[in-house]
């Protein structure tokens, strides 16, 4: 096992800062919507904490973004433009979460320094974090304060239809929460992933010689 | 001048006037009640001259629909007054003292009499009867005239002219002519925070005219006029509401007072046809009552709109006036005119979120659309309540949202199922993981084998090369 540094210091405040604002987003999202169902605390500390937390998830969102733009790390998003590589990755992929994992076949992704996420991850934080994300942080801000925005509201198709996009952003990050940690402990032991989140060091495992190099 | 005519047609001319003077003062002297008379000092000879007839009780006159036209004017009453200043023949200019008590007037009711007697007041309140003109008021006298209705106000009905006395004398709560009408609403605001105010307070606390408007009263539920008089007098109220309620703006915007303010009104929403271009509310054009015939057409079984109607009649008010420019703007308001004058004192207004802002609260339990009539009172018909929670009324709907009660169902639908894939995700591959240890166990075993093998293989050839090396 060599160890690479991978997760440099703002990444990994960016991340653990993010996930317990988006648990807290959730938890207080859940009880903003579902009143009569969840009463954690009153309703308008949920509302007022439900804005704190999601202004801070937004200059949160600028590190992330300042980081990768002014470093090299932005490698590790390029996206792969071969669409026949990339299809065939994410096969790949998808093959080893749905059936080799339980074989026990190596993942078939090894991760660098500059290559640290396999196709799947490659294409869904891409997508996560340029479109999912602002569009949930903008849709947030127009309904925390709707008055103010009114005529950008009412350009969006009013306040239902900003709503209901926030809200079905919501329900998708209410099942990310759930299935990233689960995903982040399919790695050589259940906490690798976790610990390299921690550290920033990702232990990899050494390259296994191929078939047939050592008779050559 | 006219008074001069009416003064010589009743009372004698030249040397005999004087006597008769003298002696009607004789007399008026020696009646009890002197002290009274005493200040009919500024009154003119002529009013006098008619008061001397018309200051006795129960003076009047029988009418042709047998009602009977009180002709009694109280002179005490008269000289304190607003109009103690005019003469009688100011406004009763079409009296012909030559006939006048001798020849029997046709006179067909009282509401015809009052109605013949508006333009008297128009000759001096020019700007108040333009006001009052384009009041509700006035637009239910027109109504009236054609329906036959005889209860809305004409000026003397508010003002009886002879005994009006300015709003700076009368009691702080007494004499408002609007109970005479309203008086339900009356009693209502007379027990609320306001009236109890009057009361104790006097005129500093408001009062019908002070929210309503004198003479351009308006239908209460027409635009934001209401609201608008509140924050007129509550200037720091939008402040201090921020202090407390987030999106305090659009609360104001959404809600009426009363919804808060009066804690046992039972409310509804109002879902008003709204130009959006325009920025006003959208009131039916006198002579087309398109809502009623479009709602009446939409609702077949009178159960009340669902989305689908309430989306194709928004469709048929846009082709009147183009697309987008007819919209629907959703108010919470109190239900009745009554519970928006039981206002109570702000430590009792409600304040707790949960009252609006969960699933079935009472507010949404009942939808109106609405559209202003002619004369701008509410034209009214019911929307299905299930209406605010689906997902096809996000366009017909789309100005109002109130978090938690008005949601769309079929999204709470979607996070179930979300939820349900994100918790039985992972522990269906976790038990189909565990299933597989077995296989996993062997492959694990083989793989080992195979290196082990491999590495076996690799040892001798390695020992060979080394041999070599050393030779």
């Amino acid at each position: 096992m060599q160890k690479l540094y991978i997760n440099p210091l703002p990444v990994r405040i960016w991340h653990w800062t993010n996930a317990v604002g988006f648990i807290l987003l959730i938890a207080t999202g859940l009880q903003i919507r579902y009143l009569d169902l969840i009463q954690l605390v009153p309703f308008r500390t949920a509302v007022v904490a439900h804005n704190w937390v999601g202004f801070v998830l937004i200059a949160n969102f600028f590190l992330w973004l300042g980081f990768y733009l002014f470093t090299d790390k932005i490698k590790v998003y390029h996206p792969e433009l071969s669409p026949t590589k990339y299809f065939r990755a994410s096969f790949r992929q998808m093959q080893y979460y749905g059936y080799g994992i339980f074989r026990g076949d190596p993942n078939p992704h090894h991760v660098s320094v500059y290559h640290k996420f396999n196709a799947l991850q490659s294409m869904t934080y891409q997508i996560i974090m340029m479109l999912v994300v602002p569009v949930q942080f903008f849709t947030g801000v127009l309904l925390w304060d709707v008055t103010r925005f009114a005529a950008m509201v009412e350009m969006f198709g009013g306040v239902r239809v900003v709503d209901t996009v926030h809200v079905l952003f919501f329900i998708f990050f209410t099942g990310f929460i759930f299935i990233h940690p689960y995903l982040a402990s399919l790695s050589h032991t259940p906490w690798a992933h976790f610990k390299a989140m921690i550290t920033g060091y990702e232990e990899v495992e050494d390259e296994a010689p191929k078939k047939g190099a050592a008779s050559n | 001048m006219k008074s001069s005519w009416i003064l010589d047609k009743l009372i004698p001319p030249a040397s005999s006037r004087s006597l008769i003077l003298a002696t009607m003062a004789a007399l008026l002297l020696s009646v009890p009640g002197m002290a009274t008379r005493a200040e009919d000092g500024d009154l003119s000879k002529e009013t006098k001259a008619c008061l001397k007839c018309h200051d006795k009780e129960g003076m009047g006159k029988k009418l042709e629909n047998q009602e009977t036209l009180s002709l009694h004017v109280s002179t005490k009453a008269f000289v304190e007054s607003m109009h103690t200043k005019n003469d009688c023949e100011d406004c009763h200019s079409g009296i012909d003292a030559k006939t006048h008590g001798k020849e029997k007037a046709v006179i067909k009711s009282k509401r015809e009499y009052s109605l013949s007697m508006q333009g008297s007041c128009r000759e001096c309140h020019k700007k108040n009867f333009a006001k009052y003109e384009d009041s509700l008021h006035a637009a239910l006298v027109k109504e009236g005239s054609k329906a036959g209705r005889k209860d809305a106000p004409l000026c003397a009905d508010c003002h009886n002219p002879h005994t009006l006395r300015s709003v700076k004398i009368v009691g702080p709560i007494a004499s408002t002519p609007c109970a005479k009408c309203h008086e339900d609403i009356f009693k209502a605001y007379s027990k609320d925070v306001h009236g109890l105010e009057r009361i104790a307070k006097g005129k500093t606390a408001p009062i019908c005219f002070d929210c309503h408007k004198t003479h351009d009263v308006k239908a209460a539920s027409f635009g934001d006029g209401i609201k608008d008089s509140c924050l007129s007098c509550h200037k720091e109220a939008v402040n201090e509401h921020k202090d407390w309620l987030p999106n305090a703006a659009l609360h104001f915007e959404a809600i009426s007072c009363p919804v808060c303010h009066v804690p046992g009104a039972q409310r509804r929403v109002n879902l008003r046809l709204y130009d959006n271009v325009a920025k006003r509310q959208i009131s039916e054009k006198s002579g087309v009552p398109l809502f009623e015939k479009r709602t009446d057409g939409a609702d077949l079984q009178n159960v009340g709109l669902d989305e689908r109607a309430l989306l194709s009649l928004l469709r048929e008010f846009n082709q009147d006036g183009g697309q987008g420019k007819t919209v629907l703007r959703g108010r919470l308001e109190v239900r009745s005119g009554v519970e928006a004058h039981q206002l109570t004192e702000k430590s009792k207004a409600i304040k707790d979120c949960n009252t609006c802002h969960r699933a079935g609260a009472e507010p949404f339990q009942s939808v109106m659309l609405t559209i202003a009539s002619p004369d701008g009172r509410p034209l009214r018909h019911g929307v299905q309540k299930d209406v605010l929670n689906s997902l096809q009324a996000t366009e017909s709907v789309r100005g109002f949202y109130a978090i938690g009660s008005t949601r769309i169902k079929l999204l709470d639908y979607a996070l179930i199922l979300v939820l349900l894939a994100g918790i039985g995700g992972p522990l269906a591959h976790m038990t189909i993981k565990w299933m597989f240890r077995r296989v996993r166990a062997q492959h694990e075993a083989e793989r080992i084998a195979e290196l082990a093998q491999t590495n076996s293989q690799a040892l001798p050839n390695d020992r060979r090369a080394d041999d070599d090396a050393s030779k």
